[in-house]
């Protein structure tokens, strides 16, 4: 728990920025592969996908809990640009250990754009939920359903709670 | 207090795979809505071929025409995983289970269903282990008795695991089993002296070896399940 928190809080004072997609800084969770992490500043939904909002564009992928109860991922199946993707629906989908997950929209928009770079490298999803291994951009047709969203603290006690259930 | 889980089974002998495709998704939506319990499916295909997601038709070394000289379907599936064959005498079981329910991931789901598969082939003394890194499914030395190929929409399963239990090996020729090119197929017939019971047995078991890797407190058989595939629209 402590650990847990501590990679919160560091996280919180890297302020990883809304620029960060291609900086160099140290991911928070590095160092400990034992929790998952969870990044401030995203919005979180229950079926382990995260939204960075940032004014009219929103950044959607998958948490590191999702991606570590995954395991590798070798395939990525994303929707086209200008397609639409409406809230808690499937708009693609991952494949790893011979299973594909569907991975349903946290919010409804329109897709302006698709991380190209999956396709070839769709482990970058395992390496870098947050970061390389975003998986599509969106223009919010309701930024209002963001509230309905779980913050960082939520979303951790919620992965605790469903880790420990069986 | 845990509440106790029940498994459904639905013994259902050999079905066309499209039909147990439909069934699958109706009881997806089921199991989604929480109308059913966990649900696993119990039964065998004609001789079928079948692609995942990633469409790896390469792997099928025959022309797709002359598939039908040799007495066998093709499709083209939702599932994770490479191209397969089922057929007579191979054991195939679609769990339609809520992962959240049971607290799995994709991950520990899959590993759970090998356990069930090497848990079953150690009732005939045959010691399988579950495959490495990028080759899932269950193996005895280098040779793959039982594959595995999954679907997990909303949290619910379909498809699941297919256990070689005596099927016809040469249908495995046309294909590179699971895109894995070096290695041999084998089945439980090839890899135990041991007499083997009536297929309705071996099927039990194997469902027994499941029910208990996924701790289930009751296991259910459902009565006449073929009444169910035949509500379902036939295909043209």
């Amino acid at each position: 728990m402590a650990l847990r928190m501590w990679a919160s809080s560091t996280a919180n004072a890297l302020k990883l920025s809304s620029s960060a997609s291609k900086s160099h800084l140290l991911p928070a969770f590095s160092i400990s592969r034992c929790f998952s992490s969870v990044l401030e500043g995203l919005k979180y939904a229950n079926s382990h996908e995260w939204v960075k909002h940032e004014g009219s564009v929103a950044t959607i992928g998958i948490s590191d809990h999702a991606q570590d109860h995954l395991g590798e991922v070798v395939f990525v199946e994303l929707p086209e640009e200008k397609s639409s993707v409406s809230k808690e629906k499937n708009f693609g989908a991952v494949e790893s250990v011979k299973a594909t997950s569907e991975i349903l929209s946290p919010i409804s928009g329109e897709v302006i754009e698709v991380n190209t770079k999956l396709a070839d490298s769709p482990g970058l999803i395992n390496s870098s939920p947050y970061e390389e291994g975003w998986m599509i951009k969106v223009k919010p047709s309701n930024p209002a359903e963001l509230e309905s969203l779980m913050g960082p603290k939520e979303y951790t006690k919620f992965c605790e709670e469903e880790d420990a259930a069986h | 207090m845990r509440t106790p889980r029940t498994l459904e089974v639905w013994k259902l002998g050999t079905v066309n795979y499209l039909k147990s495709l439909k069934l699958q998704d109706k009881l997806v939506s089921e199991r989604k809505a929480n109308r059913i319990p966990d649900t696993l499916l119990s039964l065998q295909h004609p001789p079928t071929y079948t692609l995942g997601k990633r469409r790896t038709d390469h792997n099928l070394l025959i022309p797709e025409a002359e598939l039908k000289s040799i007495g066998a379907e093709l499709h083209y599936t939702q599932r994770g995983g490479d191209i397969t064959f089922h057929g007579p005498h191979q054991a195939i079981l679609y769990p339609i289970l809520s992962l959240r329910s049971i607290g799995f991931g994709a991950r520990s789901y899959v590993e759970a269903l090998e356990r069930s598969m090497i848990e079953f082939s150690s009732l005939y003394g045959v010691k399988a282990r579950a495959g490495n890194k990028c080759e899932t499914g269950v193996w005895v030395g280098d040779r793959k008795i039982g594959a595995i190929g999954v679907r997990i929409s909303s949290g619910i399963t379909c498809h699941g695991l297919a256990f070689n239990i005596d099927p016809d090996m040469k249908y495995f020729e046309h294909i590179v089993p699971c895109g894995i090119a070096d290695k041999e197929v084998t089945s439980l017939r090839r890899e135990t002296d041991a007499q083997l019971p009536s297929e309705e047995v071996i099927h039990e078991q194997l469902v027994t070896c499941l029910a208990k890797v996924f701790s289930y407190d009751d296991v259910v058989v459902k009565e006449d399940p073929s009444a169910i595939l035949n509500t379902l629209e036939d295909d043209d």
